[in-house]
């Protein structure tokens, strides 16, 4: 299995911060999503559990709505991408998954390409058991350390009895959804809309965005005509809807409340009863 | 250099993913250790995608 470095750098990244936030002794985790090649699998994005998570001191469950409309989003500049696995935490120091992982999992892998999975566990060392350092260590082949926080990594596929440690390799590469983690709280306010929305236009097409520094999730939804298109623009609190005709553009004013894809459309329904 | 003449099956896949390649910009895999064709990776429907994420189980 690979890891590119920037998937690496967030997972080590985002459970140390976990770790210090005020969920940080719950358990965390994240979807992989990547590439299978003939003989192996290239990790090349997480989409994380995302803050409408339900977990605890021993279990998690991902928000796995925000997690699909994600996936379509990433998947947009590479058809491939597949799910992988995931990883998740645990709060002791049991670095393998537990036997309600198991269960769970054996049956889900029949869900993957291959019928395989990959699974990694992340654990964390007392500090004072820890050297102070600046560079990760790779201490076992299925084994990645970086300060006090510790990844190990298996695979399991489901006729297998038990999960076997898998050998990892990091080369240079993305976390491919890195830019949506400026938008994730917006993913999660409208994933299930959203993603509704995809499955029935085909021309949706969803960008990463900002104005005046906020982060912004574009929906993008093309005409007939070239350069004939509607735009949603989605921010924290606000939704805009623009409508773009040629060289013109017009904004579209819809009653507050409105969700983002009845007002598309309500602006589609417009746009067709012109002349 | 080994110019190994390929069987009918090796042939016939390459040929194929040659094509998908030239006509729907289909991905072509070499082995990183030889550089010999290690055939193509299929784009993956979002359903598919979308499925397996939501039957994540949880977590313990």
């Amino acid at each position: 299995m690979v890891l590119t470095d920037e998937v690496s750098r967030t997972l080590f990244a985002e459970y140390a911060a976990h770790r210090k936030s005020d969920r940080g002794r719950e358990e965390i985790g994240w979807v992989l999503l990547g590439v299978r090649e003939a003989d192996r699998a290239v990790v090349l994005a997480t989409l994380p559990a995302g803050a409408e998570r339900d977990a605890g001191e021993a279990h998690v469950r991902f928000n796995s709505e925000a997690q699909a409309l994600a996936s379509r989003i990433v998947r947009q500049s590479d058809r491939r991408l597949t799910l992988l696995g995931i990883v998740h935490t645990h709060p002791g120091r049991m670095r393998w998954p537990s036997s309600g992982d198991y269960e769970g999992d054996r049956r889900w892998v029949s869900n993957l390409r291959g019928g395989e999975g990959v699974f990694g566990i992340g654990t964390f060392e007392s500090p004072n058991r820890t050297e102070p350092t600046t560079v990760g260590g790779h201490p076992r082949e299925h084994i990645l350390t970086f300060e006090d926080l510790r990844f190990d990594w298996y695979t399991l596929a489901g006729d297998d009895k038990r999960y076997r440690p898998v050998p990892l390799e990091l080369t240079l590469g993305p976390d491919l959804a890195m830019p949506l983690r400026a938008v994730w709280p917006i993913v999660e306010t409208h994933a299930a809309r959203l993603d509704r929305l995809a499955r029935l236009i085909a021309k949706v097409r969803f960008e990463i965005s900002e104005n005046a520094g906020v982060p912004v999730l574009v929906v993008t939804v093309l005409l007939g005509e070239p350069g004939h298109q509607v735009r949603v623009l989605l921010e924290r609190k606000t939704v805009r809807y623009v409508y773009e005709a040629g060289d013109a553009a017009f904004q579209a004013d819809l009653p507050a409340g409105t969700a983002p894809d009845q007002g598309l459309f309500l602006l589609l329904a417009e746009v067709v009863a012109r002349p | 250099m080994d110019f190994r003449p390929l069987n009918e099956l090796e042939r016939r896949n390459l040929v194929t993913a040659l094509r998908g390649n030239a006509d729907g910009n289909r991905v072509l895999l070499m082995d990183p250790k030889d550089t010999t064709f290690a055939g193509t990776a299929d784009d993956v429907p979002d359903e598919e995608v979308i499925h397996a994420i939501k039957s994540v189980p949880c977590h313990y």
